[in-house]
């Protein structure tokens, strides 16, 4: 059994992403980034079909906000692993709504339970899911602004 | 008393985590995923499948959880976090390859912890 091969070096790396036009927003950091995206997509997505399929009326604001996470999730993912200007862009936007989305749905959740009998992703900034909903799209925003200045 | 609907979920838990601290380590060390990592992934597929024989098997017995759709939704989902994640992180050729296969490991042992909580028949 092979063990963990050393990865190339940076320089070689980044003579290889030199080579392209563009450094991709799905590889190095990006890989990572894009896998966790889809995690949330998924489970994000999943979640709020299932609640608002089975239990609508028990809690509908944070389902329908549940859902618009979800939405928002799919595009980031889609959009930062396609990776071309327009998808940036639009991965830009999406992080950015992300982002507002978690600290006013956060902030809302803590103000005002009555509204929330049940979580969404958002709820407590993320609490819930290990605020990862809080820090996704922050290294998304970093991720892109780091790209847009290379290439 | 042992039970093996409690077992495997442990085990699970232990696995993925161990999995989880091993691949950060290469991610560390600056390794690409190579031979250990996608061992491991697959041991963890195997302990995923083989609980979801036991749970299916529970069903088959007339055992419901208290959000069918739900516990369906993870059946089919837990067998791919280890595939997808093996191939997303082994095209990598980078440190963040492991990466990948360091988020694999964690959701599995958290995926146990929300089957408990959907149905305590399935022990942590």
């Amino acid at each position: 059994m092979s063990p963990e091969a050393a990865a190339p070096p940076e320089s070689a790396a980044s003579a290889e992403s030199a080579a392209q036009p563009r450094a991709s927003t799905r590889t190095g950091p990006g890989r990572l980034l894009v896998a966790v995206y889809a995690l949330f997509a998924l489970s994000a997505s999943a979640r709020a079909v299932v609640q608002i399929a089975t239990q609508f009326s028990h809690a509908p604001v944070a389902y329908v906000l549940s859902a618009f996470a979800a939405a928002f999730y799919i595009v980031a993912t889609v959009t930062l692993a396609v990776g071309n200007p327009a998808a940036r862009r639009i991965a830009v936007l999406s992080c950015s709504v992300e982002l507002a989305g978690v600290l006013a749905v956060g902030t809302w959740s803590l103000a005002d339970k009555a509204t929330f009998p049940d979580a969404t992703v958002w709820s407590g900034y993320g609490s819930g899911y290990g605020f990862v909903p809080l820090v996704l799209p922050v290294f998304g925003l970093l991720w892109l602004r780091r790209l847009g200045r290379r290439g | 008393m042992f039970r093996v609907t409690d077992a495997v979920p442990t085990t699970i838990i232990v696995a993925g985590l161990a999995l989880a601290g091993y691949a950060l380590l290469m991610t560390a060390l600056n390794r690409r995923v190579g031979g250990v990592l996608l061992a491991a992934l697959g041991v963890l597929e195997i302990l995923l499948l083989v609980l979801v024989g036991i749970i299916v098997a529970k069903l088959a017995g007339g055992g419901r959880p208290a959000s069918l759709p739900t516990l369906i939704g993870y059946l089919i989902a837990m067998p791919l976090v280890p595939l997808v994640a093996g191939l997303w992180g082994a095209v990598e050729r980078s440190r963040w390859g492991p990466a990948v296969v360091a988020v694999a490991g964690l959701v599995a042992a958290v995926l146990m912890v929300r089957l408990h909580e959907i149905w305590t028949v399935i022990g942590v």
